[in-house]
């Protein structure tokens, strides 16, 4: 799992929003092409957190600005090296974003 | 119906956690997958290993794992589908992970057509 967070776009002019969506969507094509590509999803900003036994429901995303969680891909990899060469392509990463690299677990 | 995206941080760690307490806090997820896969709200869902790296920046700077430490740290996630945040919220107040002091950060995915 690619969990991506911070790289926001929020200071993009429409034609950089528009080039910076055409890096994304080049990347995906090309983990698609390579058989790596599962799902993934964007997230809205927002939402809410659910903490504890007594389910205090509070405002926001976990932690702030660059921490953010972003969005996520699913891609098959045969180690978390080859996982983590996706990344050279991560659109993201130019505006200061980072991926936190996860193995999932089989059940 | 939209989607939302559960990311589940912190609850009890199943990597050290002992066998008798991992059996009750795995009968208690499967309850509630199948739950919610009854009532057709289920998309999917991983557990994540606490193994894994982080890329960070311009420079693209690996910084390695494990992820052992914090509450703060994704265990797993899972998609469901529900009218609205409220209702999501509801769903999400029904997840075991309130039983090991965990919590659930719940979010709306973007739509893009």
């Amino acid at each position: 799992m690619l969990i991506f967070q911070g790289g926001s776009s929020a200071q993009q002019s429409p034609e950089q929003m528009q080039e910076h969506m055409g890096k994304w969507m080049a990347w995906i094509d090309k983990l698609n092409k390579d058989g790596k590509y599962v799902a993934g999803e964007p997230l809205l900003p927002g939402g809410k957190l659910v903490s504890g036994k007594d389910k205090v429901v509070t405002d926001g995303p976990f932690t702030e600005g660059k921490e953010v969680v972003g969005g996520f891909f699913i891609v098959n990899a045969k180690d978390i090296n080859e996982a983590v060469k996706y990344c050279d392509d991560y659109p993201g990463a130019e505006y200061g974003g980072s991926v936190q690299v996860r193995q999932v677990m089989k059940m | 119906m939209k989607d939302y995206l559960f990311l589940f941080r912190g609850g009890l760690n199943f990597a050290t956690a002992a066998a008798e307490e991992l059996q009750q806090a795995m009968t208690k997820w499967k309850t509630w997958m199948d739950q919610l896969t009854k009532e057709g709200k289920y998309n999917g869902g991983d557990r994540l290993t606490r193994n894994g790296s982080v890329m960070k920046g311009k420079d693209r700077t690996i910084i390695d794992g494990p992820f052992s430490e914090g509450k703060e740290v994704v265990g797993g996630y899972i998609s469901i589908k529900a009218s609205d945040l409220s209702e999501a919220l509801e769903i999400a107040k029904g997840c075991p992970i309130f039983n090991y002091d965990g919590i659930v950060e719940v979010r709306e995915v973007a739509k893009n057509n």
